[in-house]
């Protein structure tokens, strides 16, 4: 094993410089692979990351608008009775759709008025309801409330549908009406290309035709007079995507500009991701339901495994009995870690749900699940971290009288906790991360309801992402990559907690 | 340690039993779940009720759990992207789930779609089944294994683009439309085979029923985002999914036109558009009564707000039933009428 | 009702330790040494009799218990109202919502009668059980302090009890095996009433197109699983060639060259490669590696499939990574230090003696490492269904559309078919299949370690 120290002897010194040359050019190429390594994985880890920051930042943000409501007596508590469940059930749609239309006095036509309504969320309310049933002494006053924009909207003031750029207007412009369309005179020739927008006097017209300073142009907004503008009274608003390519359309982003402009509208911290549960809106749509799921469930699995796991390792490898038995054991749990995670799916549905009857899409059932899935990683784990303990810390135990528990218990299990926390982690991750044992037990399931307790339905984190990511919704997307954020804090959580029990206890001889 | 393991499974023991559901649960296709779901947030938030729980597990495995039994253990309605068949309704029948109540709740368009960076695309069924198809005929009639690369081959007037169609798999049931919408009307285009069809009408079936597997067609799986995003990669490939997803990836993707109608929500829901399926919800109707809110959920789900033209759900890229038959549908459900299993495939 | 019990066990358990461990002492009195045990062990021998007493006594008594409770509830009606399943459930509800307060309308008077004998029946039952748990429990402390001797074999007699505790938790894996076959072999066996098994085994083409309505004959459909197997091992192969050499080096590294200031840092940061969801690293593979080999395999002049085996496999390898690096670190740097400076003594390098003195002495820990990623990467499902496809292509070209086992029973178990299709059922059939075949490469892998392990110190 050591014959270079041997071999090396009796060669001549010249050589024997070369060789350590040698040897020592091997040995720092030995340390360089190990770096390259770690370094080639931490690029990876890198990218992945940056991969997903990038995607999933915007879910931790949202655009609302600050509104002056009036919060009516007769909407929201006409009997004035003061009670939060009558409050609760009333009217607090009204009061904010009156507050925007305010916003917008000019929209005046059914249609129109839809289309701009259409710009909240099917949500908006619940903050103000929030709010008001928190302090009933506000009805009756006015109010500033936070209304929620739906997620179209959303996506367009982030920048989502399409670039904007405006342009001041140089010189004064002139619209007249020519029929259906307006045509739009100019003294100076600025570059007017067939889908610009030109604003003037509260109004909008899109250029059809440009012929040469006078332009062919259809209405988009009214504008409150035909009066000549003069510069800097006007511009001109430029998308970089055309109309029919985004789902925001022209008229739409012209009212999410005044509302820019105006600085009503703002971006804030959607808090709502974290504290509420899911929803097929996606503005409105939050992780607490999964995240408790997943807590839950890991909860479960923890508690069965870890001891279960730990206990089996230590029977397999100090008690048993070194047969056929044994062996057939231990290729069997090797085996297990290799069927495939939806497998174990089956035997959820077929043993815990069919045979005990226990409920379907709980936390509990799933972390039974994912406990057998995991039990052989952290056996395997267990085993290794045993096995490494060096015998003669057994066997001097044994020398002084210990028994042979005593000596396992006292001696050789404190020295493999790092191993087996190693595994435990391993495997807790790998719970965390699984989605295909859950389908069968239902938990790949749509659930509004936050779980409060064991055998409440529930989902967890990435079968919220799994069926996020499925979803037509664009905003959808970058929900999916908020919610992997997420799911990797909790992870870098638990690695965190591995780093302190590793310092505690990890020895080396 | 062990006490552990016997404490938690004997609290569930004893925890899971005798405890009746009050939550409506559903189960079924990943193609209606997005529909489903949305009702089921809306009922859950007018109602005062608890809000449904949904499931999604696939057409098949939903209705192996609808039809296991009648009780709190087993779900109330189950979504289905085809109507159910004559073999699970026997299967329903004999674990006794004898009242089945079926809403037909709109139509899924079937699209073909490319980049928008890619060339526009117009086919005939026809051409899609030449393209497609495992065997094709040839000058003389005889069947031949798909000699076509590009889809210039197939037709002069296709762009010159390797043929590269990412679909779903064999499993799914948007397959199966395609295959059925697309394929065995796009085989009855050509002579040979329609003379086929009339001699052997098995043979034509497999004809028309199997899709080539030498590459030119690419399983894709079932998520369709990322089919999306696939095609956006890849300007020469050609997708095949559901039109919602379409509708919101618009600025990516455009759909192509077959047969001359382009994929839009109106041409769905004319009819113009051919290529697309109907959806369903099924409900049990022994569960009346002792899960509360069935007949509720049932109403929300064919309200005009809900189904009607401009309801929520055609905001989420369902196309609806036609005014005459959303107002049979409508009445049929909320009198909670059964089906019969002789009308069944 | 359980919360109660278990209270009440876990307080008669700590007492039984404290009495016995107490009483020991006192037998022993000043005669030091006489006890064959020592007194902690005498507690343990009764808390653990106390324990499992009362376990019994909860495992028998409380099915029977609810039992009772719920036919008193349920005796207030008519039998005929609750004769059917469906209707007890309804029935029940009411109840206990009537109970909680949580009623919605006004109760009938039956259903009041019910709720009252319901609650009177759980309230009776609530006592019984746990009355009966605590005389159970005190009278095996009293018997087991009657029995306190300093003959007493205590410790033997309760690591006796330990070691069955510790078999049967063993068992568990075992238990899960056989729970894994059942659930599996009845549908396969189905399957293979419908497709041979030779063919199933043998076949070179998968292509499950088999007949939509039972009407219609379709395309009968291929079962072969040959093409299959070899997507799952090429892809195993490659995640392998990428996890190998990555994870063994950073292994190394962590274990012999890093400071432990920098491998507490570096091993938990590789170790979130392993609890990344699959769903998300499938995206990566599918979205931005294999757009990424496809562009350098074009501009090299190859024909590379959108959706290649290659970029699925080194996603997955980079997965797998941390099962081979942190189970070796950990066997590495369990290796005894008193081996490395023999070496040293000799004049070896470090590099040479970790070649040649401690990755020999890690290696049954590193050969299990490697097949726990190895089974790891077999099993794995997501990874591969985004971005290697579904075609079942009978290939070694890492450059083509492969698919893997694990996605085909995925595929097909969450279709739309019908769920006694062959389609579906095959599912179960691959289920066996991919069992047997890692079973049989586990038994391998055993084989080699046994025959190569050195038992060092």
């Amino acid at each position: 094993m050591t014959d270079t120290a041997i071999s090396a002897a009796p060669r001549r010194a010249s050589d024997n410089s070369a060789l350590v040359a040698k040897r020592y050019r091997s040995e720092r190429r030995f340390k360089l692979y190990g770096i390259a390594a770690i370094a080639v994985t931490a690029v990876f880890l890198v990218l992945l990351f940056a991969d997903i920051l990038v995607k999933g930042l915007p879910a931790f943000f949202e655009h609302r608008m600050t509104l002056p409501v009036s919060v009516s007596q007769e909407a929201i508590d006409p009997q004035n009775s003061k009670d939060p469940k009558v409050i609760r059930t009333g009217d607090f749609d009204g009061p904010i759709r009156e507050a925007f239309r305010a916003m917008f006095p000019d929209v005046t036509s059914r249609g129109d008025r839809k289309k701009l309504l259409g710009l909240l969320s099917s949500g908006a309310a619940d903050d103000f309801r929030a709010m008001v049933v928190n302090n009933p002494s506000l009805i009756g006053t006015d109010a500033k409330v936070p209304v929620l924009l739906s997620d179209d909207a959303d996506q367009y003031l982030k920048g989502r549908q399409t670039g904007v750029e405006k342009i001041q207007g140089q010189g004064t412009i002139a619209a007249s009406a020519d029929g259906e369309k307006f045509k739009l005179m100019t003294d100076k020739t600025p570059v007017l290309t067939a889908g610009d927008i030109v604003r003037l006097n509260g109004g909008a017209f899109r250029v059809v035709s440009a012929d040469n300073g006078a332009y062919v142009a259809e209405q988009v907004l009214a504008p409150k007079s035909l009066d000549p503008a003069n510069a800097g009274a006007w511009d001109i608003v430029r998308f970089t995507v055309t109309e029919h390519n985004r789902r925001i359309d022209d008229q739409e982003a012209l009212w999410l500009e005044q509302l820019k402009e105006k600085g009503v509208a703002e971006n804030g911290v959607a808090w709502r991701f974290f504290s509420s549960g899911d929803s097929r809106e996606p503005e409105l749509a939050g992780i607490r339901g999964a995240l408790t799921g997943s807590i839950l469930t890991l909860l479960v699995t923890l508690f069965l495994c870890l001891p279960i796991g730990v206990a089996a390792a230590i029977y397999l490898e100090e008690f048993a009995p070194k047969n056929r038995l044994t062996q057939l054991i231990e290729v069997n749990i090797n085996n297990l870690a290799a069927v495939p995670s939806i497998v174990f799916g089956l035997l959820g549905l077929a043993m815990f749900l069919n045979f005990f009857g226990l409920p379907r899409s709980a936390p509990l059932v799933g972390g039974l699940v994912l406990a057998l899935l995991v039990l052989p990683t952290i056996i395997i784990a267990s085993r290794a971290a045993l096995r490494a303990v060096p015998p003669s810390i057994k066997e001097a135990a044994l020398g002084v009288g210990a028994s042979h528990q005593q000596a396992i218990f006292h001696h050789v299990l404190p020295l493999a906790m790092p191993g087996i926390m190693t595994g435990t982690i391993i495997g807790m991750a790998h719970a965390l991360g699984e989605t295909a044992p859950l389908l069968m037990i239902g938990m790949v399931a749509f659930i509004v309801d936050v779980p409060g307790g064991f055998t409440d339905a529930a989902t967890a984190l990435p079968i919220q992402i799994y069926l996020w990511s499925d979803l037509p919704e664009i905003a959808f997307q970058s929900k999916t990559a908020g919610a992997i954020i997420v799911l990797l804090v909790f992870l870098f959580v638990m690695n965190a907690a591995a780093i302190l029990l590793r310092k505690r206890f990890e020895r080396r001889w | 340690m062990k006490r552990f393991l016997l404490a938690a499974s004997l609290l569930a023991l004893t925890a899971g039993m005798a405890e009746a559901r009050d939550q409506i649960r559903i189960v079924g296709s990943s193609t209606v779940y997005p529909f489903t779901t949305a009702v089921a947030e809306q009922f859950g938030k007018t109602s005062g009720m608890k809000t449904p729980v949904v499931e999604s597990t696939g057409t098949g495995g939903g209705m192996k759990l609808f039809c296991a039994g009648i009780g709190a253990d087993h779900p109330d309605f189950t979504n289905a992207s085809r109507q159910i068949k004559k073999s699970e309704f026997e299967d329903c029948a004999k674990n006794g789930v004898t009242d089945i109540v079926e809403i037909k709740v709109g139509f899924d368009g079937l699209t073909v779609a490319n980049s928008k960076a890619g060339p526009d695309l117009a086919f005939t069924k026809t051409q899609l089944f030449l393209g497609l198809a495992k065997e094709v005929p040839d000058k003389d009639g005889k069947l031949i294994a798909n000699p076509y690369k590009t889809w210039k081959d197939v037709d002069p007037s296709l762009p010159d683009e390797k043929i590269e169609v990412l679909g779903p798999p064999p499993t799914s049931g948007t397959r199966d439309s395609f295959v059925e919408l697309v394929m065995d009307k796009g085989a009855e285009g050509i002579d040979s085979l329609k003379a086929l069809k009339k001699s052997d009408a098995k043979a034509f079936e497999k004809v028309w029923k199997s899709i080539r597997e030498d590459g030119a067609y690419i399983d894709a799986g079932e998520n369709d985002n990322l089919i999306v995003q696939k095609l956006e990669a890849n300007p020469q490939a050609v997708g095949i999914f559901g039109y919602s997803f379409l509708e919101e990836n618009q600025s990516k993707i455009k759909g192509a036109n077959i047969d001359g109608k382009s994929p839009t929500y109106e041409t769905i829901a004319s009819g113009e558009y051919k290529v697309s399926r109907p959806l369903f919800v099924y409900g049990k109707k022994q569960h009346v009564g002792t899960i509360p809110g069935m007949v509720e959920f049932v109403k929300e789900y064919v309200s005009d707000k809900a189904l009607g033209e401009d309801g929520y759900l055609a905001n989420k890229g369902l196309v609806p039933l036609p005014g005459d038959e959303f107002k049979k549908t409508k009445a049929a459900a909320e009198a909670m009428e059964t089906i019969k299993g002789d009308q069944l495939m | 009702m359980s919360g109660t019990y278990f209270a009440l066990m876990a307080v008669l358990v700590v007492a039984a330790f404290i009495l016995g461990a107490q009483r020991a002492r006192g037998v022993r009195g000043d005669r030091a040494g006489m006890l064959h045990s020592l007194p902690a062990y005498h507690g343990l021998y009764i808390a653990a009799a106390v324990l499992t007493a009362m376990m019994a006594i909860f495992v028998v008594g409380a099915p029977l218990a609810s039992h009772y409770v719920v036919s008193q509830g349920l005796g207030a009606f008519d039998p005929s109202e609750v004769a059917e399943q469906l209707h007890r459930d309804a029935a029940l509800r009411d109840i206990q919502n009537l109970i909680a307060g949580i009623y919605q309308g006004e109760p009938s008077d039956k259903l009041k009668a019910a709720a009252a004998a319901y609650s009177s029946a759980s309230s009776l039952v609530f006592w019984g059980l746990n009355i009966l748990g605590v005389l159970a429990g005190a009278a095996v402390i009293f018997w087991g302090l009657g029995r306190i001797t300093p003959e007493l074999r205590a410790r033997n007699q309760f690591e006796r009890f330990v070691k069955y505790v510790l078999l049967a938790c063993s068992g568990v894996a075992v238990l899960t095996t056989i729970g894994i076959v059942l659930s599996v072999v009845f549908e396969a066996m189905h399957f293979f009433s419908k497709v041979s098994p030779i063919d199933f085994l043998f076949g070179l083409q998968w292509s499950p197109q088999t007949a939509m309505r039972a009407d219609q004959v379709g395309s009968s459909g291929a079962f072969g699983i040959v093409p299959l197997i070899a997507g799952t091992l090429l892809i195993t192969v490659i995640a392998m060639l990428v996890a190998g050499p990555l994870g063994l080096f950073s292994a190394i590294y962590m274990a012999e060259y890093a400071t432990p200031r920098i491998r507490s840092v570096v091993k938990p940061i590789l170790e979130i490669l392993a609890g990344i969801p699959t769903v998300v690293l499938g995206f990566f593979a599918a979205l931005t590696v294999a757009p990424l080999i496809r562009g350098w395999g074009q501009s090299l002049g190859l024909d590379v499939a959108s959706e290649s085996a290659l970029a699925a496999g080194l996603v997955m390898g980079m997965m797998i990574i941390p099962f081979v690096s942190s189970l070796s670190d950990d066997v590495i740097n369990a290796v005894p230090q008193s081996l490395r400076d023999g070496s040293y003594a000799m004049g070896a390098t470090k590099s040479e003696t970790i070649k040649k003195v401690v990755l020999p002495a890690a290696l049954p820990g590193i050969v299990s490492a490697f097949m726990l990623a190895i089974s790891r990467a077999v099993g794995e499902t997501m990874i591969v269904v985004m971005a290697a496809g579904l075609a079942a292509n009978l290939t070694f070209n890492p450059l083509a559309a492969v698919t893997t086992v694990t996605v085909q029973i995925k595929t097909l178990l969450v279709g739309d078919q019908e769920f006694d299709s062959a389609k579906t059922l095959s599912a179960f059939a691959l289920g066996l299949v991919l069992f047997f075949f890692t079973l049989a490469l586990n038994y391998i892998a055993l084989k080699i370690v046994q025959k190569y392990r050195e038992q060092y110190d």
